[in-house]
């Protein structure tokens, strides 16, 4: 057992834990945010992206240990945030959920886009989107749920 | 999928961890971003007794230019290379790399350092580092040395490392105002490993020209026939382009880099060079 | 009627929760005392079982099929002519028939503890050789996958009418093609779980599935144990995706159930990816042999055709092997006029895992071959296909159509909405381009395919009751309930697993009750809260269901008119039961109002209140048991780099008709769904084994499935041509939109080639192939 302290959502959590738990993991099982899923444990299908000191990253290979001393935020992590809140009524009115599954780590990858890519064109909408794979919407939704939120955020600035 | 059990360690310095990692009966492997090893342990490819997370260590974090180029540590990611944050001496080359590595998820973890110690044949920085002509500063039970990326890898998955070794920091060269690069990545999704990778830089002004091409089955090669070819090179024409593909398929046979029967794997990586030196002689 | 009912695009109940993250999956349960389960698989694809050992010190914690001598062998029926039928071992037993196989099961506190423990179990093979190939699987020489069988086909199936000597002599062309379909997975998102758990107090095994059919898995897993229906609860919680992959009963979870009632214990097992691709049902593996004889301007007159279909090991239950064979036979002839079929199709057993019906079940296999059969006719004739197509196609005056597979198509106007999607390809603009060569080097194709989508399939008889075999869809039912509040209950036995129905027939009810479906609560996914169902699979459950909640409401409305009208002191007949209320002569009472005086003030009620108070328990069976039939076309322009074999989609447009559209933003979301698995199934997806049956796309390296940069941009359209049986005209439009993509894709990619004398005939079309194709029409 090793021991790791994690900021999770604000609130400092310190626990004793076998090396090999992945953060995926961690926070499912050990701090029951079950919005965080896994879909692949390799790193491709990127349902399992949540942001690790405000930047997106995988928790499925990321190891709880390695996570000491970050700051962890998951989907449930949002409550006040006007961004997500945006990017949220922009993936309902574009119809970018199906079966639910893939959409935390979609909305994590779209608040990384929404923030980091103001100018972003659905091309490069697509491309950043390569990392998580979602098998019901057909992606198309997604985007533009995505550019809806950018057009949103320009408009209002 | 869950990793089999190890032991896990966070090194403070390069000193800790040389010495961690020669401990564990040379079972012990270190930790950098996991990008790699992540999957690898999932899938109880890798079963290492210890790992040594290289995190914690500061100044495998830093970055360092000079005149003649930039340092690069270890623990650099992939994404503060496509950022800019580390100092682009090579006209761009090195962001455009780091921007098709993967997915940002991944970048933002993933270490050049680890990717090139990882030696996934198809892996990107083996090629652009080797065609810049940059070296690794090593460290280890024996002292430091350094290697040159073009003698990194040795086999798919096969570095020169040796056991408690660790790569610090990744010297490139600074381009010339006038050289002009090409890089060119083949693969079925945008930010999988490549199916074929070209990368060609071409630096007149400091007599150097190189051609780098990696693929899934053969640790990366220099392709000299086609450096020449580039190097002599006053403009792109079909001529040229027939000519390099030619010398392409011959570097690539003789290398063993692909199955010389395997029609289609020799024409993509050929074709590949070709989009490479043309990018890089049309700039 | 609701603004907010049929028609109108309102944005999902169920979107909330899952954007929260607050949704809750079967990995999601967390039970005190619940412990983990790994599995120990084969390594081979073929061998005996000599010796199963456990690691010392995990007494106790493993179990093997010797120990489960109790549970039955998984075994599905059918009545197909030469069906064969062969158990499906919980966990092998003697024999393990494909790599990944299941052959003991390992529990543990956490999951990667059972994983230690199932890794060092100690299985001793005898290897045998592997039947990997379905033509291989054929011949003579082959080894047997069931010892007990004359040879590997399981089933066969023959099919035919019309009268094809006339269509032989009198056709002037000739076509011939053999087609086919490579191995893939359905890939949901959320892989296969299962957790189950004793309630002792309720004496009943509670089993939480990541599952498409609730009841038929309580009914499987109750008879396969031998345990009462009453004693077996199924949850299917929120689902991660099923695309026809969760409709049988996989020994895993039987695996499971078993365990965690053996040792008194929660037990959780989640299928990760590996396992997934490794060993869960494969599907689409199909090869098709097509003659085709047309007139001398294209006009088919008749079709022969085999399909061989590689069913894997084992016959999973409750669709057995056969289904997709004979669903690919009588689908054949698309959409069009065809005269004469005779069909025949084989079942061949393979050292592969099972496979079982994806998204579009063998349609998308039959639209790759009669699409493509469609421009091998054009080029043959000279034509352009789109013209071919025109004279090919059902008219609309000959609606209500029965097509020579005795499919009963019941409206549309096919060449309409065909002519709209060619319109948005502008093809002739393609051929305009195709005249000068791409700067680029890259060769231009477009292509275009036509399908009508089977929905909502019930008893029909060149089907399921007619196949034999254990679900037979018809009646579907509903309980629907005005709750104390004046809101609405309804529970259905579908399971939604992204298709929305928490939405759509919410909106369904608010057609009929003019209730706001904020205010209507749809349950599903649950034997405890539905009475009865099959589940949600082949396009129908907004139909089925759709119209079982419409007929609780439409039996709901005069029991409410009598309370209305007596609180309104007026009589029955002068009052109208419509937006939540009941509206007399005088003035209106609300169903809150109602509801109020039904549960809580019962001595305001009328003597005469029906007895079966505010809840009704109802069904919906079809005016026809063959199912209604939806129409797409498909088109796409294309770019293929003869260099690199890549293909790149340029264009591409979708026209849709699933009769009424209860929500527009999910019928087109269904739709593009369905794209997205059509491309991954025509350009990318692959289950490749080796000579020996290894497995080699483990992973998702080498598994592609379509990313957002691989599924471009749409022109969408559609038309609505009511279904004169159903509910309110609608259809099913669950499975249309991964049937087109295969052969829209096929055909652009062959019209690119063309200059080359070349045609892809097999899925998917990767850069190899393609490279491969090019290679031999450069050679000849
Ligand atoms: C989905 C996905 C897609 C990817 N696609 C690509 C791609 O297209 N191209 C590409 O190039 N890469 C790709 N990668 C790999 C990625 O670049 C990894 O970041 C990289 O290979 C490993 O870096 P890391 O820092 O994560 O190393 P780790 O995973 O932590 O380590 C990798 C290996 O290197 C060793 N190691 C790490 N650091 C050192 C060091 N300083 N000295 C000695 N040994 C060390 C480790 O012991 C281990 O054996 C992909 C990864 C994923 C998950
Ligand atoms: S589960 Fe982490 S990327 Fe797939
Ligand atoms: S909504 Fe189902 S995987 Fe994306």
């Amino acid at each position: 057992m090793t021991s790791t302290t994690i900021s999770v959502n604000g609130r400092t959590v310190t626990a004793d834990v076998e090396p090999r738990l992945s953060l995926a993991d961690f926070l499912r099982e050990h701090e029951g945010l079950t919005g965080t899923h896994t879909a692949c444990e390799h790193g491709v299908c990127g349902a399992c992206t949540i942001m690790l000191d405000d930047r997106p990253a995988r928790s499925c290979i990321t190891l709880a240990v390695a996570a000491h001393g970050a700051e962890v935020r998951t989907v449930e992590g949002y409550d006040g945030d006007e961004t997500m809140a945006t990017i949220r009524e922009s993936f309902k009115k574009a119809h970018a959920v199906q079966c639910g599954y893939c959409t935390p780590g979609m909305l994590a990858t779209a608040y990384d886009i929404v923030t980091r890519l103001p100018d972003a064109d659905r091309d490069r909408i697509r491309l950043e989107l390569a990392g998580n794979l979602c098998r019901c919407t057909g992606y198309i939704g997604i985007v533009d749920a995505i550019e809806m939120t950018l057009a949103e955020i320009r408009g209002g600035s | 999928m869950k990793p089999a059990p190890f032991d896990y360690a966070r090194a403070e310095s390069l000193d800790e961890a040389v010495r961690l990692l020669s401990g564990a009966d040379g079972d012990a492997r270190p930790l950098a971003g996991g990008q790699s090893l992540g999957p690898m342990l999932n899938l109880r490819i890798a079963r290492p007794a210890l790992l040594v997370d290289l995190s914690p260590i500061a100044e495998l974090r830093e970055v360092s230019e000079d005149e003649d180029g930039v340092t690069i540590g270890a623990s650099v990611v992939h994404s503060a290379v496509e950022d800019g944050e580390v100092p682009d001496v090579t006209g761009g080359l090195m962001r455009r790399a780091a921007s098709g590595i993967a997915y940002r998820a991944v970048r933002n973890r993933g270490t050049v350092a680890g990717s090139l110690a990882h030696a996934d044949p198809a892996g990107d920085w083996a090629p652009v580092t080797m065609a810049l002509g940059a070296s690794l500063g090593v460290t280890g039970p024996e002292g430091r040395r350094t290697v040159a990326a073009d003698a990194f890898i040795t086999d798919p998955l096969t570095t020169v490392l040796e056991p408690g070794e660790i790569v610090e920091a990744i010297r490139v060269p600074r381009l010339s105002g006038t050289a002009r690069w090409g890089h060119y990545k083949l693969c079925v999704k945008p930010g999988d490993f490549a199916e074929s990778l070209a990368v060609v830089v071409r630096d007149p002004d400091r007599d150097r020209c190189r051609v780098a091409l990696a693929g899934p089955t053969h640790a990366p090669i220099l392709l000299d026939g086609v450096a020449g070819l580039v190097a002599e090179a006053s403009g792109w024409s079909d001529a040229l382009a027939d000519e390099i593909k030619d010398a392409a398929g011959g570097g690539i046979a003789a290398a063993g880099f692909a199955d010389a029967d395997d029609r289609y794997a020799m024409n993509v990586h050929a074709t590949v060079t070709v989009r490479a030196a043309r990018e890089a002689l049309s700039r | 009627m609701s603004d907010r009912g049929v028609g109108a695009s309102i944005a999902r109940k169920e979107d909330d929760r899952f954007l929260m993250g607050t949704g809750e999956f079967t990995p999601d349960v967390q039970l005190p005392g619940m412990w983990h389960a790994a599995f120990n698989r084969a390594q081979i694809a073929h061998g005996r079982l000599v010796s199963v050992k456990a690691p010392s010190g995990a007494e106790g914690q493993v179990f093997t099929s010797a120990d489960m001598a109790d549970i039955k062998p998984i075994r599905s029926t059918a009545s197909f002519p030469g069906f064969k039928g062969a158990d499906f071992p919980v966990l092998a037993r003697d024999k393990v028939r494909y790599a990944g196989e299941q052959v003991a099961i390992a529990v543990a506190p956490t999951r990667a503890e059972a994983e230690d423990i199932a890794d060092s179990i100690e299985v001793e093979y005898e290897e045998l050789p592997a039947v990997v190939d379905m033509n291989d699987g054929r011949e003579p020489s082959a080894a047997l996958v069931h010892d007990h069988w004359a040879d590997n086909v399981c089933c066969e199936t023959q099919f035919e009418n019309g009268d094809l000597e006339p269509a032989r002599a009198a056709a002037v062309h000739t076509i011939h093609r053999r087609f086919r379909m490579a191995r893939q997975t359905p890939f949901p998102m959320e892989g296969r779980g299962t957790l189950a758990h004793y309630d002792s107090r309720l004496d009943e095994l509670v089993v939480w599935m990541s599952h498409q059919l609730p009841h038929p898995m309580q009914r499987g897993i109750a008879h396969f144990l031998g345990l009462e229906i009453n004693n077996v609860r199924v949850i299917c919680p929120d689902v991660g995706g099923g695309f026809g992959l969760k409709t049988h009963l996989d020994g895993e979870t039987m695996a499971v159930c078993w365990t965690s009632l053996k040792l008194g214990r929660p037990i959780k097992w989640i299928q990760d990816r590996l396992e997934h691709l490794t060993c869960d049902a494969d599907c689409r593996n199909h090869q098709y042999t097509m003659t085709a004889y047309t007139d001398e301007i294209g006009k088919i007159l008749g079709m022969e055709v085999e399909c061989v279909v590689d069913a894997g090991a084992y016959s999973p239950w409750p669709w057995p092997i056969g289904v997709e064979a004979a669903t690919g036979v009588g689908n054949l002839q698309g959409p069009y006029t065809v005269d004469a079929l005779k069909g025949r199709s084989v079942t061949v057993c393979t050292n592969k895992p099972p496979s079982q019906p994806f998204r579009g079940v063998a349609r998308p296999g039959a639209c790759f071959t009669d699409e493509l059969t469609m421009d091998a006719i054009a080029r043959t004739v000279g034509r352009e296909p789109w013209d071919v197509r025109l004279d090919n196609l059902v008219p609309p005056a000959a609606m209500p159509y029965d097509t020579v597979t005795r499919k009963h198509l019941d409206s549309g106007d096919y060449p309409e909405a065909f002519r709209r999607c060619v319109a948005a390809i502008d093809p002739e603009s393609v051929r305009e381009r195709q005249k000068t060569p791409e700067p680029d080097g890259r060769l231009i194709g477009v292509g275009f395919a036509c399908f009508y989508e089977q929905t909502a399939y019930g008893t029909g008889p060149f089907g399921y009751s007619a196949w034999g075999i254990e679900l037979v869809p018809g009646m579907e039912m509903a309980t629907v309930k005005l709750t104390p509040d004046g809101g609405l209950w309804a529970s259905v036995g579908i399971q939604c697993h992204g298709q929305g129905l928490e939405t759509t027939l919410a909106q369904v009810a608010a057609s009929e009750l003019g209730i706001d479906p904020e205010r209507i609560a749809i349950r599903h996914g649950d034997t405890a809260t539905a009475y009865a169902g099959t589940g949600t699979y082949a396009s129908r459950s907004i139909v089925v269901a759709g119209g079982a909640v419409a007929q609780g409401c439409r039996e709901l409305k005069p029991r409410l008119a009598r309370i209305g009208a007596h609180l309104l002191q007026c009589d029955e007949a002068d009052v109208a039961v419509e937006n939540a209320e009941v509206r007399g002569p005088g003035g209106s009472v609300t169903f809150d109002e109602i509801a109020e005086a039904f549960y809580h003030h019962p001595e305001n009620l009328p003597d005469d209140t029906d007895r079966g108070g505010l809840t009704v328990a109802t069904g919906y069976n079809d005016k026809v048991h063959g199912g209604v039939f939806g129409f797409g076309a498909h088109g796409a322009v294309v770019a293929v780099d003869p260099d690199t074999g890549q293909v790149e989609i340029l264009d591409y447009a979708i026209v849709d008709d699933c009769g009424t559209r209860v929500n527009p933003l999910v019928v087109k979301g269904q739709v593009i769904g369905g794209y997205a698995q059509g491309i991954g199934n025509a350009l990318y997806e692959e289950s490749d084994y080796d000579e020996n049956g290894q497995p080699l796309s483990v992973t998702l390296a080498d598994y592609h499935v379509p990313a957002a940069p691989m599924v471009p941009d749409i022109k969408y359209d559609y038309m609505e041509s009511p279904s004169p049986y159903t509910t309110m005209g609608i259809k099913g439009v669950g499975e249309s939109g991964a049937i087109g993509p295969v052969g829209a894709i096929g055909n652009a990619v062959n019209d690119a080639l063309k200059g080359l004398g070349v045609e892809i005939a097999e899925t998917p079309i990767t850069p190899r192939r393609v490279f491969d194709a090019i290679e031999r029409g450069r050679a000849r």
